[in-house]
């Protein structure tokens, strides 16, 4: 349907106010609609077909049966808000994407009381996703995001929905979950490494080249040792699981600095910085990032990657 | 785009159960074709789920639609009206099953299925039908409840519970609906007519034909009363006053020169004289109020104890004290009646009435009349010649029987002078024929004596072998008095009834072949007979009669006051409480936590150590609440720390899961400690 922008803004945040973001949301009668749905309106028109027929014939009978559909529907009024109330929803985890392509958010929904069937869940631009979740039981959706700008994109107003039982009547909710998803910068090439220390700081790396550092030895594995520096050779002949232990790179650490792209906008800094990072951690190189108001020591690693594309994605503000 | 649905698999065989059941009444009753048609549908539908063949296609289907409807239209001849609309209904619904594929088919599936299921009420409303009704709408409701779960690991077990739960919760709304909104007059005139043969009396009385209906035993009208009722040998249930005799038959006649309008007074308006003369005598004596349920008849009048009173819209009053229905009674039809006995001296009695009353046809009775001229000289009243008629029907070897012989010559004579024998209308026949003849005004009365009481309902039973005749004389200052000269021949008849009357008469011989349905006798057979006589009753006067009459009385004595106002409170605030009480049912039904048998072992002890006197902080494990133990008294400080190491290792060592032994253990372990906490 569609309002005038005026209208559509009054009505955005009369929703606003009425449903307020949280991190979870148990669906109650303050946040959930009720109608008839298309179908239900038909029956209620048999139901009052059948009732001028009962009145006309004057059958006592089939007047009894346009009640009973009458009481039906009132019943099933009680019975598909049910399905719908005591639903809880709340923030599963993200799945971080670059801007221009798309991220995922995950949705927890639980049911503490009553068990619910066929919930719809929709938001705009994605095919609706159906779930039942048992009592007691969670279940989680992922729902697919596209990543306009870099940044947090909050997740959408959420559509919970159902027809159940009876599909007489259809109750909503809006949810408006406080989660986001963030968008990493758009990677942008550069010939020039925005960076200090490390081996070749001017040029870039040759490609293929591993190991910048000097190997120092091994000590035993800790849980949280990266992978990567798993002396995996070593495990297989049955040594046991170390890790290996290298020396400090001759030219200092490397790290990738914001100042170092003076004179360009934030945006493409970012993006640069971005593409420094997903290179070098390619190239398994140790480093670090220095932004204004933030500094991430140096480090190799898919975690550490990650850290860094999201310091990137939330710049300026951590 | 969203999901291609299919009905999904657990809905399949209620879906098949419903169509069936729905199209069952039409498919009993319908032409065979039809079953065919169904049948041929059914098992289609069945390959098809099962995927041993594809969906017909769109001109099998539009054939299988022509052909239904050509089928139609040669068995009913025609393709509207209610028996060849219902039929084609019920065949497109066949139909429209046969090519369901989305939800929106089976939305409208279903929803002819709700008409189907009207339809079937539309030619039978028994208590049954109805039942199978309401099962038919929760395996309707069961489908709607599958359609909408596409969930593929449903069981379909669960959407017949989910619609038992749902129509459980509605058929008590659908009660107060029914009791509380207002019935509403048609807005035009539909009746169904079942097109059966007319039953019962018709109208003229000739020889044989009141003993024809003494051979059939179904039902002519119930009667219920509100109040006394009047003794077995006082109700007479008249139906219509003969009047003219043409030397065979009696007949209806209003006398010549009366106004057919002032003949029948149809309530309003301004009332004839003789009703106004009535309506003085209303409080006159004692009263019986009642009301009849009369069976259909296609004819016009209707049954009633002198002088009936109604306020029924659609039934008159006739200048000769019985009732007239305005359209011919084609269903059962419900009336109250107010009768009170004493009004009949009001009525007054015009000249042409007296002639008509007194005329009797020149060539008949030669004999007959000259013993009434005998017995008018012989007494000096009317009352004296009245009596003196039923002293020579006692006294003279009169039989009363159900095969009387042939009459030939003259009805009359015939029967008064030479056979003797006959039946109620042979004696109400000549008697008023005798009493014209004696210048008495008199007429037949045809109608019903008697009935039968069901002991459960307190109502009476009318059957057609209740039909009598008598009749009824003019005197003075008394107005109409009934006489029944078979009284005077076979009392039991009117005491007791027919059977009573036939046991004396014949052993055996005539009998056979006459079916005398009736409780009395038959041990449990008879009771059940009764039972369903009651039932069937109370379902005829509260469910089907509960119209805008009824309702306004059962209103006015719940609500006081009747007013559109009160009415639509009450409507709601009864809806509203009802679906309250629903909704504290389906919402704050919490789920209970039930304990595990190691955690009542905890808080026994727990309660028992806090019943010693020791405050304990909540949320203790096991060894801190030994610990606590222990500290208050120090000489259980073993057996405690005994309890909570074998407690924790029962909860939490895999090796040893907690069974009835360890349980046990630990009851003795607790037991132990609870005794040296002194």
């Amino acid at each position: 349907m569609k309002f005038p922008p005026g209208v559509r803004g009054l009505y955005e945040r009369w929703l606003m106010r009425r449903l307020p973001a949280a991190r979870q949301i148990v669906l109650n009668q303050k946040r959930i609609f009720i109608f008839p749905t298309g179908y239900g309106f038909f029956y209620l028109l048999v139901a009052g077909l059948l009732f001028i027929g009962g009145i006309n014939y004057e059958n006592n009978l089939i007047l009894a049966l346009s009640f009973l559909m009458a009481s039906l529907f009132l019943v099933a009024i009680l019975h598909t808000f049910r399905n719908l109330s005591a639903l809880g929803l709340r923030n599963g985890t993200a799945e971080s994407g670059f801007s221009g392509e798309e991220g995922a958010l995950e949705v927890v929904l639980f049911a503490e009381q009553r068990a619910h069937y066929c919930v719809w869940l929709r938001w705009p631009g994605q095919d609706a996703q159906q779930v039942s979740v048992m009592a007691g039981e969670e279940e989680s959706l992922w729902l697919n995001l596209f990543l306009a700008r870099r940044g947090k994109t909050t997740a959408p107003r959420l559509k919970v929905e159902s027809r159940f039982p009876l599909g007489l009547l259809r109750t909503w909710s809006y949810v408006t979950l406080d989660h986001y998803c963030l968008a990493w910068p758009r990677p942008q090439e550069s010939e020039d490494c925005p960076a200090d220390g490390g081996k070749n700081n001017q040029r870039a790396f040759t490609r293929g080249q591993t190991g910048n550092e000097e190997f120092q030895g091994l000590r035993r594995y800790v849980p949280g040792d990266s992978l990567r520096k798993i002396d995996w050779k070593g495990y297989a002949r049955g040594r046991g699981l170390n890790t290996k232990l290298f020396e400090e790179p001759v030219g200092g650490r490397l790290w990738l600095r914001w100042d170092k792209l003076e004179g360009l906008g934030d945006e493409q800094r970012l993006s640069i910085l971005c593409h420094w990072v997903l290179e070098l951690d390619r190239q398994h190189q140790p480093y670090g990032l220095l932004l204004p108001g933030l500094t991430l020591a140096p480090d190799t690693g898919d975690m550490h990657r990650c850290h860094l594309l999201d310091a990137l994605a939330c710049y300026p503000e951590f | 785009m969203a999901r291609i649905y299919q009905v999904p698999s657990h809905t399949r065989l209620w879906l098949t159960l419903a169509v069936t059941f729905c199209a069952l009444p039409q498919l009993v009753k319908g032409p065979l074709w039809q079953s065919g048609l169904f049948a041929l549908v059914v098992v289609i539908r069945a390959l098809v789920n099962r995927q041993r063949m594809a969906l017909p296609g769109r001109i099998i289907r539009s054939l299988l639609l022509m052909g239904a409807v050509a089928l139609t239209f040669y068995s009913f001849g025609r393709l509207y009206g209610p028996e060849a609309g219902v039929a084609l209904l019920v065949s497109l619904f066949g139909l429209k099953y046969l090519e369901v594929v989305s939800q929106r088919d089976a939305y409208v599936l279903l929803v002819l299925g709700f008409f189907v299921c009207a339809t079937s009420l539309l030619f039978s409303q028994s208590p049954l039908m109805f039942l199978y009704v309401l099962l038919c709408m929760v395996l309707l409701t069961a489908c709607l409840a599958g359609i909408n779960h596409s969930d593929t690991r449903a069981s379909g077990l669960q959407h017949l519970k989910r619609a038992g739960v749902i129509m459980a919760q509605a058929i008590p709304l659908m009660l107060i609906l029914f009791v509380l909104v207002p019935r509403v007059a048609p807005l035009w005139n539909m009746q169904v007519g079942n097109g059966k043969a007319r039953t019962g009396m018709t109208d003229s009385m000739a020889p044989g034909q009141i003993s024809e209906l003494s051979e059939s035993s179904a039902l002519a009208f119930r009667v219920a009363f509100e109040g006394e009722m009047p003794p077995p040998a006082q109700r007479y249930w008249r139906g219509l006053t003969l009047s003219y005799f043409d030397g065979r038959a009696w007949q209806q006649a209003i006398p010549k020169g009366m106004d057919k309008e002032s003949y029948l007074y149809r309530g309003g308006g301004n009332k004839p004289d003789w009703m106004t003369a009535l309506t003085a005598g209303r409080s006159d004596g004692n009263s019986y109020a009642y009301q009849v349920i009369v069976e259909p008849t296609q004819r016009r009048w209707l049954f009633a104890m002198p002088v009936p009173f109604v306020s029924d819209e659609g039934v008159s009053l006739a200048r000769d004290m019985r009732l007239v229905s305005n359209s011919p009674v084609s269903q059962r039809q419900r009336y109250r009646v107010v009768s009170v006995p004493a009004a009949t001296r009001r009525l007054p009695l015009a000249p042409q009435e007296e002639a008509l009353m007194l005329s009797i046809p020149d060539d008949s009775g030669r004999r007959a009349r000259g013993l009434a001229q005998r017995w008018r000289l012989d007494s000096d009243s009317d009352t004296a010649v009245v009596q003196q008629a039923l002293a020579y029907f006692r006294q003279q070897p009169f039989h009363y029987t159900l095969r009387p012989p042939k009459l030939v010559a003259d009805p009359i004579d015939d029967f008064l002078f030479r056979s003797r024998k006959g039946f109620c209308e042979h004696y109400a026949s000549s008697f008023t024929f005798l009493m014209r003849a004696a210048g008495i005004p008199a007429r037949v009365v045809v109608g019903y004596q008697g009935g039968e009481q069901n002991s459960l309902g307190s109502h009476l039973l009318v059957r057609q072998y209740d039909a009598h005749a008598w009749s009824e004389v003019w005197l003075e200052e008394q107005g109409w008095v009934r006489v029944d000269p078979t009284g005077a021949v076979a009392p039991e008849r009117v005491e007791r009834g027919l059977r009573a009357a036939l046991e004396d008469e014949q052993s055996g011989a005539g009998l056979s072949g006459i079916e005398l349905d009736a409780f009395a006798g038959s041990g449990l057979l008879g009771a059940m007979r009764e039972w369903a006589d009651y039932v069937d009753f109370r379902w005829q006067t509260w469910v089907l009669g509960y119209d805008s009459q009824l309702q306004l009385s059962v209103l006015g004595k719940l609500l006081g006051q009747v007013t559109p106002l009160r009415l639509a409170v009450t409507l709601m605030v009864s809806i509203a409480l009802l679906l309250g009480v629903y909704g504290l049912y389906l919402f704050w039904r919490t789920p209970t936590h039930r304990q595990s048998s190691m955690e009542k072992e905890f808080w026994h002890l727990y309660q028992h150590v806090q019943g010693r006197g020791l405050r304990l902080s909540p949320g203790l494990t096991p060894s801190l609440l030994a610990e606590s133990i222990a500290e208050r008294w120090p000489r259980a400080a073993g057996p405690a720390h005994d309890w909570a190491r074998y407690y924790q290792r029962s909860l939490y060592d895999p090796q040893q899961k907690p069974g009835k032994q360890q349980m046990r253990h630990l009851r003795g372990l607790r037991n132990r400690l609870c005794k040296l906490l002194i």
